[in-house]
């Protein structure tokens, strides 16, 4: 590589950080506040730790956005020792604020150093298949321009689905959008819910339901098939599925039915971190595909 | 955001507004081609739509000229309607030279050029006295203005007095408007149109109309006194007292303002020598407004199509292809993708033949005789959704299950099944203009058919017979989807289900021999095993059916409102298996079993 290029990445990405093979990435943390006390993702405070805390305390949970002082201690740190930053930051309809940090940075440093913010659209496991798909790129091309257009892609390509057995999660945590209407049903199912690159609004979206995860797995693999008819896609570059782990059989057999059903080339299973378990809820996991 | 494109945005936005405030006066004068008084609705529908789908940080990038583009092509992927296709088209060609970012009055006469080249071009058989005409006017007056005045805004709004004049002169133009005594809908939108842009300057006010159902019901109450040789004295005496004292100038239908001055005139100097001949001559009057808001509508479905082409295609091949089904053709191209409009009495034919050229990604087909019948009664609803839908369901239990898998209305009806008026009734109080309508007992399809060709609504019927089928439809549906996209209704038989019940006297059915008193099963309308314990009767039932599945459903059904649940003894059989439990209330059957 010509050019020396930072990546910075927050914590809600559905992949572990031992799945990331580029030497050049900074992450930051989300703060949680649960019960108004503040926790950082660490080797205790983990999504599983907190998913515990759910199901056997009942405990009330918030997200913070990014501080604006640790992505400058990041640029500050890095800055001489780089020709560009990217920040691949979460979907903007979701956290507003965290954007309009990294566009206050991105203002601060921009006689130091150029800093492409990329909105993702997206959370969780979307963040991490359009990070593992900008670092493919940019190990072939370092041109500004190129990597903007092609995040650009990426984005607008990048779909994830999940299956939330309590969408009361998604709710307080103030994310619910259009998904409300999935609420208040007497029988008992399990929404799938959307967050959709191709959907310039950027919020979480209903796509259907399943009174079992069999039934639910259909209708997000039924989706992802309209999706790829609609781009004439032969093959799915990118699949990562993660979520509550103690969901295990159900993550996988989600992995399975989109490996049977959908022609994937690269399917993986993902690793959820602390902030990404406040919406998720216990039990809740999805499936981030990258179509580009 | 820019402030220029910002300045853009809200001008625009503003007219969006106004056209939509005064869509109403637009859909009364609506008479060509169809008077189905959705002409103003079309139009306002069309503007908004050049705003649908912006986000703010794609704006920070754009001219002015990619600005107005991008609203072009919204206008025209959004366009509803004869007018509202051709108001698209005609803002399409005028931004198409606008989008070198000259705003200079010379290129907007050049734009306003290419605007009208591109509406008639679009348009299948042009007619003068319409929107058309208008548009025509508006380049010519703005060339002759270009001399006198120089800014371009200025100058558009100037031409609004003379482009009334225009509209005023279209019942000439077009005999149908004359017969009706109305001016062209879609000119007068289009001049409303350009009223919004003279409301950033100046407010203006449009004049109130009598709506059509007002005009008729006058018009019928004339007719019922000249045809009635006797009536009661106090009918006399209040009619003509009424009449006499009519004051015209509130009446801006000039052929009703006419008809009622002569009446007057009429009730002033009849005598038993002239009266016969005026008062048939009046008659005749009559019946020709009567006729003009009556007229027959040779096609019946206002049929409108979206096609992503995946074969090679033109505009002609596809207009070559289709023209034989109706009239009232659009045809605009963008890229590979077709919007198509059609009044037809086949639309299926018309999608199958547009279907072999590639997707069909949005449909709209509406029953004209439905709108123009709603339009000219005097209860006119106001609509206040694209699509609901309604199911109609034995049981309080299911009543809330469906309401939470969101159905928009739910009607128990307990043990008696609706009438036809009832139906009517329930479906007119939705307000809404597509209804997808499903029963949980097919002896209400016929009612429910019959009250659908009363209602004001479009109603698709699911032919659904369970409350398990509605279940089942709400679940297949996606919420996100197109509120005219009523293909998840295929989805009511996707869960398998069987329905416990108890025999009122001794039978054979389905070559299972039921006693009295007995419980029995029906699987697919088959009465598949009974029994006299209810426990072993529903326990076999679960064997025999099950397949696959992991989730076991029962409704339980008024019957056995107040019984111990037997889910806990039957899970007991299969500890491998999901068992839940709900209240559905039905009267007919005692559990409803769900397998999936």
């Amino acid at each position: 590589m010509d050019k020396r290029i930072l990546i910075i990445c927050g914590d809600n990405l559905g992949v572990g950080y031992d799945q990331i093979s580029y030497p050049y990435i900074e992450y930051l943390t989300y703060p949680v506040i649960v019960e108004q006390e503040e926790y950082r993702e660490s080797e205790t405070y983990t999504a599983s730790w907190l998913f515990d805390k759910f199901r056997k305390e009942k405990v009330t949970a918030k997200s913070s956005s990014l501080r604006m002082n640790e992505m400058i201690d990041i640029v500050e740190k890095n800055k001489k020792d780089f020709d560009l930053i990217i920040h691949v930051v979460m979907g903007s309809n979701m956290s507003a604020a965290t954007l309009k940090i990294a566009e206050e940075v991105r203002q601060k440093y921009k006689e130091e150093i150029k800093i492409i913010n990329i909105d993702t659209r997206q959370a969780t496991a979307g963040v991490g298949v359009i990070l593992f798909r900008l670092i493919d790129f940019i190990k072939e091309n370092q041109e500004e321009e190129d990597i903007i257009n092609y995040a650009q892609d990426l984005v607008k390509n990048t779909f994830t689905l999940y299956v939330l057995p309590d969408l009361n999660y998604l709710y307080r945590g103030g994310r619910i959008g259009k998904a409300k209407a999935l609420l208040g049903s007497l029988l008992r199912i399990l929404p799938v819910v959307s967050l959709m690159g191709d959907n310039p609004d950027g919020e979480v979206l209903p796509v259907g339901q399943g009174r079992t995860y069999k039934q639910a797995h259909s209708v997000i693999v039924e989706t992802l098939r309209k999706k790829m008819e609609e781009r004439n896609l032969q093959e799915i570059p990118l699949s990562v599925v993660a979520g509550d782990e103690m969901n295990k059989d159900n993550i996988l057999a989600l992995k399975e039915e989109i490996e049977n059903k959908l022609p994937v080339k690269k399917s993986m299973v993902g690793k959820i971190h602390l902030v990404e378990a406040i919406y998720l809820g216990p039990g809740g996991y999805g499936v981030a595909v990258c179509m580009k | 955001m820019r402030e220029d494109i910002q300045e853009i945005k809200t001008t625009f936005e503003h007219i969006s507004k106004y056209i939509w405030r005064h869509k109403e006066y637009v859909n009364r004068l609506n008479v060509f081609p169809v008077p189905d008084g959705d002409t103003g609705l079309n139009m306002a529908l069309t503007i908004q739509g050049g705003l649908a789908d912006f986000s703010e940080s794609l704006l920070e990038t754009l001219t002015p000229g990619e600005f107005l583009k991008l609203i072009s092509d919204n206008m025209l992927m959004n366009s509803r309607g004869c007018s509202g296709v051709i108001l698209a088209l005609f803002f399409q060609g005028f931004i198409e030279v606008l989008s070198n970012n000259d705003f200079s009055k010379e290129n907007i006469y050049r734009a306003l050029e290419r605007g009208c080249k591109r509406a008639y071009e679009g348009t299948d058989n042009p007619k003068e006295g319409t929107i058309l005409t208008l548009m025509t006017e508006l380049k010519n007056e703005y060339s002759r203005l270009m001399k006198e005045k120089d800014h371009p805004i200025d100058i558009i709004v100037s031409c609004i007095p003379y482009l009334r004049k225009v509209l005023d002169k279209t019942p000439e133009m077009l005999p149908v408007l004359k017969q009706a005594g109305v001016v062209d809908s879609g000119g007068a939108g289009f001049i409303i149109l350009l009223e919004g842009l003279e409301r950033e300057f100046n407010l203006r006010r449009v004049p109130d109309m009598l709506p059509i159902s007002t005009v008729l019901n006058i018009n019928k109450t004339l007719k019922n006194f000249l045809e009635r040789r006797r009536h009661s004295k106090f009918y006399s005496r209040t009619v003509k007292t009424l009449l006499q004292n009519f004051n015209t100038d509130n009446i801006s239908n000039p052929k009703l303002n006419n008809l009622i001055h002569r009446f007057q005139i009429y009730l002033r100097t009849r005598t038993k020598n002239n009266q016969h001949q005026s008062r048939d001559f009046l008659i005749q009057e009559i019946k020709d407004i009567e006729s003009s808001w009556n007229p027959e509508i040779k096609y019946k479905y206002c049929t409108e199509l979206t096609l992503q082409a995946e074969k090679a295609i033109t505009r002609d091949g596809i207009k070559e292809k289709i023209q034989g089904y109706g009239d009232s053709l659009i045809i605009l191209e963008k890229d590979k993708t077709f919007k198509i409009h059609i009044h037809t009495n086949k639309p299926d034919a018309v999608i199958k033949d547009i279907s072999s050229y590639g997707e069909i990604v949005f449909k709209k087909i509406d029953d004209m005789k439905k709108q123009h019948r709603n339009f000219i009664s005097e209860d006119s609803i106001e609509y206040e959704r694209e699509q609901s839908i309604f199911c109609i369901v034995s049981g309080s239990g299911f009543k809330e299950i469906l309401e939470g898998l969101g159905a928009d209305f739910v009607y128990d009806y307990g043990k008696k099944k609706p009438s036809v008026n009832k139906l009517v009734t329930l479906l007119n109080n939705l307000k809404s203009k597509n209804i997808i309508a499903a029963p949980d007992d097919g002896d209400i399809l016929m009612a429910l058919k019959y009250a659908a060709s009363y209602c004001k609504a479009n109603v698709f019927i699911v032919e659904s017979k369970s409350a398990i089928s509605l279940i089942s439809l709400l679940m297949g549906r996606t919420i996100e989807m197109d509120a005219k996209d009523f293909s998840f209704t295929n989805q009511i038989n996707r869960i398998r289900y069987c329905a416990v019940s108890r025999a009122v006297r001794t039978t054979t059915l389905d070559d299972v021999s039921i006693n009295k008193k007995d419980y029995f099963v029906i699987y697919n309308g088959k009465v598949i095993l009974s029994g006299k314990d209810q426990r072993k009767v529903v326990l076999d039932a679960i064997k025999k059916l099950l397949r696959d599945e992991t989730l076991i459903t029962f409704y339980k059904g008024l019957p056995v409102k107040n019984h111990t649940s037997l889910v806990k003894d039957i899970k007991q059989h299969f500890p491998h298996l999901e068992f839940e439990e709900y209240y559905g209330g039905q009267h007919q059957y005692h559990y409803y079993i769900t397998f999936e």
